[in-house]
């Protein structure tokens, strides 16, 4: 397998800085993430104070982004990655189907997630609560199990599940007529709080309670200390230095995953130190080979 | 110590009558964290012979899986004494499961 010099997780305004100047240095990257940069980016309004580009429209600093990206001959691999291990001397990524990557050093660049857990959903993690169908969908042969979905993205996962399940709720988060099998139940009503005792037991919503041996909670993001094990957080950020150095070595961060401000110039110009840091760090651990 | 694999029928002998402290690690081949788990639990079991190391295919034991609640893969499971005295769903880096035999 390919074993590249840095992974990049995220293509807002960090991870996209971070590529084009490891890009400079001569590394090889691997840089994940959608292949149309940030959402939050395209939806901006007008941004005011990004040097160079003076009274920008979200949209048109997108275009100019990734024009600059694609110039210098970067590529976006469309993934999303849902665990980052820690191996010795690398990294191993696990994309959302299951690929495997490697990288010597990372850099996380994905953003900072609105989202709160549910009540319940923290304490029965592993013990009927999951983030990935592929993974665990199995375990639940001839169970019944609730599916959270945050977009239609989501919808081929509840799919998946009625592979194994018995029954197969869905609680789409989102408006759009979700287009399930017909053996998924879709429910509109609101997830509030996940009930158990030593495992689940029931999701309760706004107007009911349904009584569920496991409930798949899947989100656009997981939270920064569920994607890196290990991980020293500063809820809901990541602790760094101001090189951008986590306390796992060899990975670093940059964005709004590291804190406020979040504001454009900011998270390009730590993506910049990020980079910088990984390519010293590259060099350090090459001298010392 | 190499890694043995554990089934329904030695379980109770190298699991719940090891003089030695034994880490369970449940695993499917459709699993990819696990894939990532497994070469730190084969590097435990190489680098500590006061641990046993067992690997537990959870399809083809539905039985121990169900035994054990088993209900995300990996999972780790420590037994002492035959007593299960630990337990830790998910990937976790190596000095966190070998904290997980020691407590």
């Amino acid at each position: 397998m390919a074993r590249y010099d840095v992974a990049i997780l995220g293509t807002g305004p960090a991870g996209l800085e971070a590529a084009i100047t490891l890009k400079i240095r001569n590394k090889s990257i691997l840089l994940l993430g959608e292949k149309g940069s940030s959402e939050k980016v395209a939806k901006a309004h007008t941004i005011l104070n990004y040097l160079g580009l003076p009274s920008v429209a979200g949209e048109d600093m997108q275009a100019a982004f990734l024009g600059h990206v694609k110039e210098m001959g970067v590529e976006i691999t469309e993934d999303r990655i849902t665990l980052v291990y820690p191996m010795g001397d690398y990294f191993a990524l696990q994309g959302k189907n299951n690929e495997i990557y490697e990288a010597s050093t990372v850099i996380l660049a994905c953003g900072v997630s609105a989202g709160k857990p549910y009540p319940g959903e923290n304490e029965y993690l592993g013990r009927g609560v999951s983030y990935c169908a592929t993974c665990d969908a199995a375990l639940y042969r001839g169970k019944t199990v609730a599916v959270i979905g945050s977009s239609p993205k989501e919808e081929v996962e509840a799919d998946f599940l009625t592979e194994y399940a018995a029954k197969v709720y869905y609680f789409p988060l989102y408006k759009a007529e979700p287009k399930v099998k017909e053996a998924v139940e879709v429910i509109r009503e609101i997830p509030r709080e996940i009930v158990g005792q030593m495992k689940v037991k029931s999701l309760v919503t706004d107007q009911k309670e349904y009584p569920v041996d496991g409930i798949f909670i899947l989100r656009e993001s997981i939270s920064p200390a569920n994607l890196l094990p290990g991980l020293e957080m500063d809820d809901p950020h990541v602790k760094t230095d101001r090189q951008m150095k986590t306390n796992v070595p060899g990975c670093f961060a940059c964005g709004d995953i590291t804190g406020r401000p979040y504001q454009y110039i900011k998270s390009a110009g730590e993506g910049n130190v990020a980079a910088l840091s990984a390519a010293a760090y590259l060099d350090e651990k090459r001298r010392q080979a | 110590m190499s890694v043995v694999t554990i089934t329904e029928s030695n379980f109770e002998k190298e699991v719940l009558q090891s003089d030695k402290p034994v880490l369970l690690d449940f695993w499917a081949t459709w699993c990819g964290p696990c894939k990532m788990l497994s070469p730190v639990v084969d590097q435990i079991a190489e680098e500590n012979s006061a641990i046993k190391v067992g690997k537990v295919n959870v399809d083809d034991e539905q039985e121990l899986a169900g035994r054990f609640n088993i209900m995300s893969i990996p999972t780790l499971l420590v037994f002492k004494n035959g007593q299960m005295v630990n337990q830790s769903v998910g990937v976790i880096p190596k000095e966190r499961i070998l904290q997980l035999v020691e407590g």
